[in-house]
Parts: C-alpha cells; sequence; structure tokens
C-alpha cells in the first residue's frame, strides 16, 4: 500500500508538472473558488507552487520507499491535501480518496518491512502488522464503492441509462471496444453492470474463493472507464488500491520477486530479509483509534447529509460532494453576471474569461455555492475598481442530462446580498423535471 | 471461484428484457452519427473553401497594393480599399477555424489573433512608420493584419486623395503597408498549404469527442467566434463591460471604413453556417444541427436554438445600414439594444447546451472518476 500510493502521487504530481498545470491552475488564475471553512487557503507565488509540487515529490518518494517514513507520510498528506485545498473547482472523488489514503496511511506504521527505514534501523523490522492497519483501507475503500453505487440507483441512471446515453455514443471511435458503443442497448448494460460492480465489488475481493475474478473485473472496469473517459489517474489509483484485499502471502510472493530484480543492492536485501522480531505488538496509541473512529463515523455519515436538503441534490448540488457521488451527471451551465453601479444605474456584462480560466467558468458554471462565490469576488473587485456600491445578478442557465437547460435561479435576484453556508439555498429554482433521488 | 461469472452472466440475461436488444447484432452500428463525415464536409466544403477564397482576395489586394504604391493616387487608393473589403469580408468566413495550422504554435496565436486584431494600433502604427522599422512576429498585434492596414488605407475621416497623398510622400508608409500585406498573404497561403496537404486527412482522422479530437476543436472555436460577434464587435463598444461609464465606438471592428455592420453580418452568417454545416455557397451537409438529431434530447435543443436563431437574425434585421455602426452605438440605437439582447440569449444554446448533449469534451482537467 505505501509503496503504490507513493508511487502514485509521485506519478501524478509529474503529471501535474509536465502538463503545465501547476502554472495554469495555481498560477495564472485571478480568482479561487475555496473551500468551505478554508477560505485561509492561498496559493503561493508562481515558484513556491512549484516548490510545494517538488516537496510533493519528494516526501512520495519517501513514502514509496519507506525512508523517514512517519514525516514524509505526514508531509505527504498535508501537502497533497494543501494543493487540493487551494481551488474548489478542482475537486475530484478521487483526489479526495488519496487525500484519506495519505492520511490514514501515516498513522500506521507502514515503514516496518521493505523499507529504508527497516534497513537504517533493523530491530524496527516486522512482517506482521496488527490487523487494524490493514482493515481501514479495505473498509474506505468499501465505503467509497458501496456509496457510488447507491448513488446510481436512481431512475436516471437505471431507467433512462442517463448520463451514458450521453457518454457512451462520443466514444464510438475508441480502439478496441469502440463498436459496442453504437448499440443502443449499450449504456443501460453499462449503467446496470456499473452499479452492481459498485454495490458488490467489495465483497467478491474480501471473499477468497471470488477475489482473483473480482480482481480481473476491478481492472476490466477501470481500464474500460479509463479509456471513455478524462478521469486522468483515478483507475490507477483504484487498481493499486484495491490490491489491499488480497492474503498476506499473495503481496509476500511479489515482494520477493521484486527484491530478486533488486539484487544488485545486496545490503539492502540481505538485512531486509533477516527474520523478523516475532511480531511483539508495541500497542497502538488509543488516540489513533479514537481519530480513526472519528473518521470512519464522518465517513459514513457525511454523505448522507443531502438528506436533509430538500430539492433534487443533483439541482442544487447541496450535499454532493465529499459523498462518493462520481460520474452520475452530465451537467453543464452557461451564466452571465451582470454587475450595477448603485449610484449611476449603469450595469455591465462580466467576461469570464478575464477572471477564470475555463476548466473554473465551467464548474462555476452549474454549482450553486460557486456562482455565489465568484458573485462577492465580482462585487469586491469592481467596488475597488470605484464602482459605487455594485450590486451583481446572474443569468444562469444549466443544463442537466440532456434536459432543456433552464434558469437555475432568478436573474434579478442580488447575490451580494445572499451568503453561503450549510443552511438550504432557497433561492434556487426547483430541479427540472424529477431526475434522480 | 465459479459463482462470480455465473452471476455476471445472470445480470446480463437478467438486462436483456429491460432494453430489448436480442444480444448478438440488434440494429446497425452504423446508426450513431458519422463524425468523420461531418469533419470531411467541414474541411471540403467550408474550411478550406473559405480559406481557399480569401487567399484569392487577398492576393488580389496584394497585386492592387503594388499598383497603388507605384501610383499612389486616390483613384487607386479606392481601388484598394474595394478590394481590402471584399477580402476582409471573406476573412469572416474564416476566422472560426484557429486550430490545426491555424492555431496557436509557440510565440505565434491563433491566425484570429494574428491578423484579426482590433482596435488598431493608431500609435504603434505611426510610430513604425515614422522609425521605418517593425517586427511583425511580436506581440504587438494591433499593429499588423487587416485592421492595422484598413487604417492605413482609409485614414481617420480622410479623402482618398488626402490619403493617398501621405503615402506618396512617405516611403516608409508605403514600405510598411506592403510589409503588412505581404505578411497577411504569407501567414494565409501557409494555412491553405497546410490545409491541401496533410492536415485535411489528420483533421479527419481525428474524430473522437475529447479535448484536441477535431470535433471539440471545431467547437471551441465556434463558440469563441460566436462570443466574440457580442462580447467585442457590439459588447465593447456599446460599453457592456462594468467599469465603461460609457459606450466607446471607435472601438467596433472596422472603424475607419464604417464597415462595421456589413462584417458583423457576414460574421454571423458564417456562424449560422457552421451550426448547420452548410457551405458558403448554400451547399448543405452534416453539421452540428445534424449531430444533434442524433442524440438524446437533441431535437428539443435544435427547436429552441433554431427560434433563437431567427429571432436574432429579425433584432440583426431591424438595425438600419446607415449611418456607421459606432454611429449608432454614439446614438445609444434601441435596435442595438434589442439584438444585444437577443445575442446574449443565444449563448448558452451554443456554449453549454450543445456540447452537454454532444459529450464533447471542451477543458483538459481530468472529470471526476467512476
Amino acid at each position: 500500500m505505501r509503496v503504490i500510493i507513493g508511487a502514485m502521487l509521485i506519478f501524478s504530481t509529474l503529471r501535474f508538472i509536465a502538463l503545465g498545470w501547476v502554472n495554469d491552475h495555481y498560477v495564472c488564475p485571478t480568482f479561487h473558488f475555496k473551500y468551505f471553512g478554508f477560505e485561509w487557503i492561498e496559493p503561493l507565488p508562481g515558484a513556491g507552487m512549484y516548490a510545494v509540487h517538488g516537496l510533493l515529490l519528494i516526501s512520495s518518494l519517501g513514502v514509496m520507499l519507506g525512508g523517514y517514513f512517519r514525516y514524509a507520510a505526514w508531509a505527504q498528506f498535508l501537502l497533497f491535501t494543501y494543493t487540493e485545498l487551494i481551488d474548489l473547482t478542482y475537486y475530484l472523488n478521487h483526489y479526495y480518496f488519496v487525500s484519506i489514503a495519505c492520511f490514514l496511511l501515516a498513522l500506521t506504521p507502514a515503514n516496518r518491512a521493505f523499507s529504508l527505514d527497516a534497513w537504517r534501523k533493523p530491530s524496527s523490522f516486522q512482517t506482521q502488522v496488527p490487523r487494524w492497519t490493514v482493515f481501514i483501507f479495505q473498509l474506505q475503500l468499501a465505503i467509497v464503492y458501496i456509496f457510488a453505487g447507491c448513488w446510481k440507483i436512481n431512475s436516471d441512471w437505471l431507467l433512462h441509462a442517463l448520463p451514458l446515453k450521453i457518454w457512451i455514443p462520443a466514444n464510438d471511435r475508441l480502439p478496441v471496444i469502440g463498436w459496442l458503443m453504437r448499440y443502443e442497448c449499450t449504456p443501460w448494460l453499462f449503467s446496470w453492470a456499473g452499479m452492481l460492480y459498485d454495490v458488490t465489488i467489495v465483497f467478491w475481493l474480501m471473499w477468497s474463493r471470488t477475489r482473483l475474478w473480482a480482481y480481473l473485473t476491478v481492472i476490466f472496469f477501470h481500464s474500460v472507464t479509463g479509456m471513455m473517459f478524462q478521469i486522468g489517474v483515478f483507475p490507477l489509483v483504484m487498481m493499486g488500491a484495491t490490491l489491499v484485499f488480497f492474503s498476506e502471502e499473495w503481496h509476500k510472493r511479489w515482494q520477493n520477486r521484486l527484491r530478486m530484480w533488486g539484487r544488485k543492492w545486496p545490503r539492502f536485501c540481505q538485512k531486509s530479509a533477516i527474520k523478523s522480531t516475532p511480531m511483539q505488538v508495541n500497542r497502538t496509541p488509543g488516540w489513533i483509534f479514537a481519530l480513526l473512529l472519528a473518521h470512519f463515523v464522518f465517513q459514513i455519515v457525511f454523505p448522507w447529509r443531502y438528506l436533509l436538503y430538500p430539492g433534487n441534490v443533483f439541482w442544487t448540488e447541496e450535499g454532493y460532494r465529499f459523498s462518493w457521488r462520481v460520474m452520475l451527471m452530465e451537467k453543464a451551465g452557461t451564466a452571465v453576471f451582470y454587475v450595477k453601479d448603485s449610484r449611476t444605474g449603469r450595469e455591465g456584462e462580466v467576461l469570464n474569461g478575464e477572471f477564470l480560466n475555463p476548466h473554473q467558468e465551467k464548474q462555476m458554471a452549474m454549482q450553486p455555492d460557486l456562482i455565489l462565490q465568484y458573485a462577492h469576488f465580482l462585487k469586491k473587485h469592481y467596488e475597488e475598481k470605484g464602482l459605487d456600491n455594485p450590486t451583481v445578478r446572474a443569468e444562469v442557465y444549466v443544463t442537466l442530462n440532456a434536459r432543456p437547460s433552464q434558469l437555475l435561479f432568478d436573474p434579478e435576484l442580488d447575490l451580494t446580498k445572499l451568503s453561503d453556508g450549510w443552511s438550504h439555498k432557497t433561492w434556487i429554482t426547483p430541479a427540472p423535471v424529477s431526475s434522480g433521488q | 471461484m465459479k459463482f462470480f461469472p455465473h452471476l455476471l452472466v445472470f445480470i446480463c440475461t437478467a438486462l436483456l428484457p429491460l432494453t430489448g436488444c436480442d444480444s448478438g447484432g440488434k440494429e446497425e452500428p452504423g446508426s450513431s452519427f458519422d463524425r468523420q463525415a461531418m469533419l470531411r464536409h467541414y474541411a471540403d466544403n467550408l474550411i478550406k473553401p473559405s480559406y481557399t477564397a480569401l487567399l484569392g482576395r487577398i492576393e488580389t489586394f496584394k497585386t492592387q497594393t503594388s499598383v497603388f504604391i507605384a501610383n499612389p493616387t486616390g483613384t487607386e487608393l479606392s481601388a484598394l480599399q474595394i478590394a481590402w473589403a471584399a477580402a476582409y469580408t471573406d476573412w469572416q468566413y474564416a476566422n472560426a477555424w484557429n486550430f490545426g495550422p491555424s492555431g496557436e504554435a509557440g510565440l505565434k496565436k491563433g491566425l484570429v489573433e494574428e491578423v484579426g486584431t482590433f482596435p488598431a494600433g493608431t500609435a504603434k502604427i505611426e510610430s513604425a512608420v515614422g522609425a521605418g522599422q517593425w517586427n511583425l512576429e511580436d506581440f504587438n498585434r494591433d499593429a499588423r493584419g487587416f485592421l492595422a492596414i484598413e487604417y492605413l488605407i482609409y485614414g481617420q475621416n480622410q479623402s482618398a486623395d488626402e490619403v493617398a497623398a501621405l503615402f506618396a510622400a512617405d516611403a516608409q508608409r508605403r514600405d510598411y503597408l506592403q510589409a503588412l500585406v505581404n505578411d497577411l498573404q504569407r501567414r494565409i497561403s501557409e494555412v491553405v498549404n497546410t490545409w491541401n496537404s496533410a492536415y485535411s486527412s489528420e483533421f479527419i482522422q481525428n474524430d473522437g469527442t475529447d479535448v484536441g479530437s477535431s470535433i471539440s476543436q471545431l467547437y471551441n472555436e465556434f463558440v469563441r467566434s460566436y462570443e466574440s460577434i457580442k462580447n467585442f464587435k457590439l459588447g465593447l463598444p456599446m460599453g457592456k463591460r462594468p467599469g465603461q461609464t460609457q459606450a466607446e465606438p471607435q472601438l467596433v471592428e472596422a472603424y475607419y471604413s464604417g464597415l462595421s455592420l456589413t462584417m458583423l453580418k457576414a460574421h454571423f452568417a458564417a456562424v449560422e453556417n457552421s451550426w448547420y454545416g452548410r457551405a458558403r455557397n448554400g451547399q448543405d451537409g452534416p453539421g452540428f444541427r445534424e449531430y444533434l438529431e442524433s442524440v438524446e434530447g437533441g431535437n428539443t435543443l435544435i427547436a429552441g436554438t433554431e427560434a433563437q436563431l431567427a429571432a436574432l437574425k429579425s433584432a440583426l434585421a431591424a438595425v438600419p445600414e446607415s449611418p456607421a455602426l459606432s454611429e449608432q452605438i454614439a446614438n445609444n440605437s434601441p435596435q442595438l439594444e434589442a439584438l444585444y439582447v437577443e445575442l446574449s440569449k443565444m449563448t448558452r444554446f451554443f456554449k453549454s447546451d450543445l456540447s452537454s448533449l454532444l459529450g464533447i469534451a471542451i477543458t483538459f482537467s481530468s472529470g471526476d472518476g467512476d
């Protein structure tokens, strides 16, 4: 697990740097959308963000090789989470998962074997870990998959095969599987298979008799979705992470094979090959268990918060994030903001491209809380430019799962009078035709 | 071990009645939309002809430039102005294909920025003429291209004779004009050559819907081209930005020739053609409209789009031909206000609805995983 997470983050961070995303995402935009409660997080100026990514690389390397693991793991968790918290429009469930995995990893003594730490300090070497250290990852994965599956049980997904009906025909030119996408029944097949996969895969993985088959399914499922959708490193993350369900013997076999390849560094291998001190359980501190308990209670309860809000969660997005709702809807909007000088009465139309990159604009245009944040930013910005007590209104048309687009809220509403919070946004219009839950 | 595949089989069987699909070969896989045919149609009947026609006009214009430079009289200048207007009208039909050979590359921006930037930087132009030196590759894009040329050959409220006299008296002014025209001709002919050689088939083969696919590029530039009508050709001169305290009519496109409205109408016609997949000569083929017909919710969106197109066209037709657009803006024309409203209403049909229904990826960043 440690090796996989470390390697994954190295890959992901290099990908970010190589694609120029550090610059596009964090350095160029003039405005960043904040997470509720984390408004104080700011990006560092230009070179600073590169330094953060550089440190992230180093700490991930430390985690992968198991060198100074405790520091590296916490650094990895904090740095990665920091980069995610800078701008809400880059929120992705799989980055959230990676953050959580880093956090869980930092709590475990995952440097006891196959690591530089064990080599530096052979006395710490152990081949056995307390059961909970493996269990927490399995539990976390189970939460991810089962929630993701449950949210698929809605009428759009199962009865109308939406949004897959939109996405699948768009992928009919893929190698190997493209031809499948041209059949009318494919979206239904994929919708049902996807739902059943998500809901049940953890159980198949836990049961030793089906584990191998289940893992092949994992590979197949994530390869297909990886080819079809622009979802970055996610398929690799899940394929790597689900390995935690495999047995101890299986993992050891692989580690031994890796050691064979690594014979060039005999000292490293010899040291790690010495017999382990037979399982002397250093008592795991109680605070770790308390923290884990709190974490998992939160994990299980928090996704249900949408029930507290009236209306359609797809439309209002109240309780949508951090709930493992993945690939559930095709939603897009056009948001035009008008800023009015209260004294002169002159109203102007904002060019969003002046402040946001295309990705930010796209995400903002369909999410009510982001629209509100942006409106408040505009008020402040134009106040500084000399407008007298500006009001901000917006005409926002949103299309959800191929329904005709409609106004998300009254375009005459002065958004600067509203503030974001946990309470229900009564100003949002009712969802189009009932969709989903 | 055996249980799991059996379960899968069971699930699949259970699904069949639901979908009414007998797993074999139900209908022809060809029932989905043929994007390659659409791309071929755009390449062969919209894009390449628009560039070829443009290049022809620019060559005529270049010839007339030489004639004028050899004999800088008011008569020859008037002929040059006519040639410019013809070329610039053709440009309106070619300004939305800023990808591939017309896309950004290194320091070079998209073709529309390189040759179509307005308003012209008159001070920059005059200082280049005065100094007798210029760099046509730098970021001073408002000192080159169609609209810098326009400023030079139309002048500011000057008669043809007066403008011609400026050229007659100043060799550097003549040289700069010649350099700008040569640069324009070089850029367009490069684009035409690349389309006629390798790029055409590359464009047609790249028939996915991901970012970087031809459909995605075509679509993005289509939207950008449409929005530039609203935001830059009308909105900015009309003072529609927050912080603008009044209209700024001198910011219109083609200010010096007074041909702004003609150009705006040509541009809008090109946008409409592009949505329908219609060539300038009227030849229809598979376009975004036909693509929409093949997808969920497409027909509803077609109806909505066409209704708004009709409203927009009648608002455009209601704008009087004279006086010049800049003057109408200065007079706070109610017809222009109405046109602006209709243009705004059009945006969502093109900008978010179309790409959402067609499943076209428009930004590079990853989406959420599954």
